[in-house]
């Protein structure tokens, strides 16, 4: 079975956040809820300063702690390693969003869905895709489960002008994911944490 | 007895269903005790709430509705243990994610339980005095009371000169708490009143425990639990995820 990933070339980010909208427009997510965000950051001491980019989404943990922590089932692994949240089994307790150590689970709040980005109530395309979420439950990103199943890449993977972003199969002996990840210096986010995350980023 | 059953079957369970974001699903909150600390304290609630039933029959619908002794013994055992899980698992479930370092230590299901200990004591306590039970339990408990604040104090402090040498999240809350924006609460209430003036206030009722001044240091060191407990959830820090330096 595959273990789907993604590694992130930061030599190639360069803080467009085109991933984000992209993430946004796909998704249709509430007004405040980022699936897809960069993390900006000032570098250096003047004048040898410069900025970098690190673009976080849900990891999609191997030993995922969002998984372990939800009471009632909802936050499940796939077998392929997509980690989703079933809206129906959620009671909205949020130890799923404590327990993430990248701060990727978002809480749709009461009301969230009522107004769109204007505030004067969500517009056709916001309504429609509002429908997929559930005030009161936790919601995140599904590595695009959606367009994976019809075998599309991400929305974020698709639209990156750098092609920063490389999606594909973890366990494939000898894939571009692997070969990636063992030909340049290759790190995960907070690996203190034991999560096994699916998302591996390149240095710079 | 009946208060404690109260405040743990009605008043806990009152306040996690007011926070549910779907409360009408709250019985799936037990749907994975294999996995789920807090589906874990939801079946030792529900057992607590039906053992302790069975237990407190009596107490409250008179001798007619006792049972047989073993079946009372055997449910005041299971509503014993029962109430041990409950005092503690929030530390536990705290403790198990790893995402917030001030909070992922063995230590904070101790201090838990600990604190757990002294609250129940000093309700108890409070609870005799406000009945009028005045009998050799309350020395007892005095002197418990005593030793759990001094031992909470040292553990306490045990705790956050460990917190300050773990990691920068961790060190960072340490600093919070101690000369940040939650020092007043932290020295103030927790520290302070909860423990240090409740300790001071318990030598002096020895000699005369007054019902104001039990009930004071019932007041004083219930006011320090609960800043507590409200402090290391509002503290606990996320670990950056760029403090990986690229």
């Amino acid at each position: 079975m595959p273990r789907l990933g993604m590694v992130i070339d930061l030599k190639r980010c360069i803080g467009c956040n085109a991933c984000t909208l992209a993430c946004k427009q796909e998704m249709g997510t509430p007004p405040g809820v980022h699936f897809a965000r960069v993390i900006t950051r000032e570098v250096g001491t003047y004048p040898q300063t410069r900025r970098t980019f690190l673009p976080v989404l849900c990891n999609h943990c191997d030993n995922a702690p969002c998984e372990k922590a939800c009471p009632s089932g909802a936050t499940y692994i796939r077998p392929d390693g997509i980690v989703m949240v079933d809206r129906d089994k959620c009671i909205g307790c949020r130890a799923c969003a404590v327990a993430c150590p990248y701060m990727n689970r978002h809480y749709i709040e009461p009301d969230a869905l009522k107004s769109g980005y204007d505030g004067d109530g969500p517009n056709p395309y916001e309504a429609f895709k509002f429908a997929d979420f559930l005030e009161g439950t936790v919601t995140k990103c599904t590595l695009c489960a959606h367009r994976v199943d019809r075998g599309l890449e991400p929305a974020c993977v698709v639209t990156c002008p750098t092609e920063a972003r490389i999606f594909g199969d973890l366990e494939e002996k000898g894939g571009k994911l692997q070969k990636l990840i063992s030909e340049r210096k290759s790190w995960t986010l907070l690996p203190e944490c034991n999560t096994k995350p699916s998302v591996y980023y390149l240095d710079s | 007895m009946v208060i404690g059953y109260l405040i743990v079957v009605v008043g806990k369970n009152s306040a996690h269903l007011l926070y549910l974001g779907r409360p009408l699903r709250f019985w799936r909150a037990a749907m994975r005790p294999d996995r789920s600390w807090i589906a874990r304290g939801i079946w030792a609630t529900g057992i607590f709430a039906a053992a302790g039933f069975v237990y407190l029959m009596p107490h409250l619908f008179g001798g007619a509705w006792r049972l047989l002794d073993s079946a009372q013994t055997f449910s005041a055992w299971i509503a014993g243990l029962a109430a041990l899980f409950i005092m503690f698992y929030d530390g536990l479930l705290m403790s198990a994610s790893p995402a917030i370092a001030f909070w992922h230590t063995p230590m904070l299901p101790l201090l838990v339980l600990m604190y757990a200990t002294l609250g129940g004591t000093t309700l108890s306590l409070a609870l005799r005095e406000i009945a009028g039970l005045h009998d050799q339990v309350v020395p007892a408990l005095l002197h418990a009371e005593r030793l759990l604040l001094l031992g909470n104090l040292v553990f306490l402090g045990a705790y956050l000169w460990r917190m300050s040498r773990w990691t920068p999240a961790a060190r960072e809350t340490v600093r919070l708490l101690l000369a940040g924006p939650y020092a007043r609460a932290f020295v103030g209430i927790v520290v302070s009143v909860g423990l240090v003036a409740t300790f001071l206030l318990s030598l002096a009722a020895a000699g005369a425990a007054t019902r104001a001044l039990l009930l004071v240091i019932a007041t004083c060191e219930l006011a320090g639990d609960f800043t507590l407990l409200l402090l290391l959830l509002k503290s606990g820090l996320f670990a950056p995820q760029t403090a990986f330096p690229y």
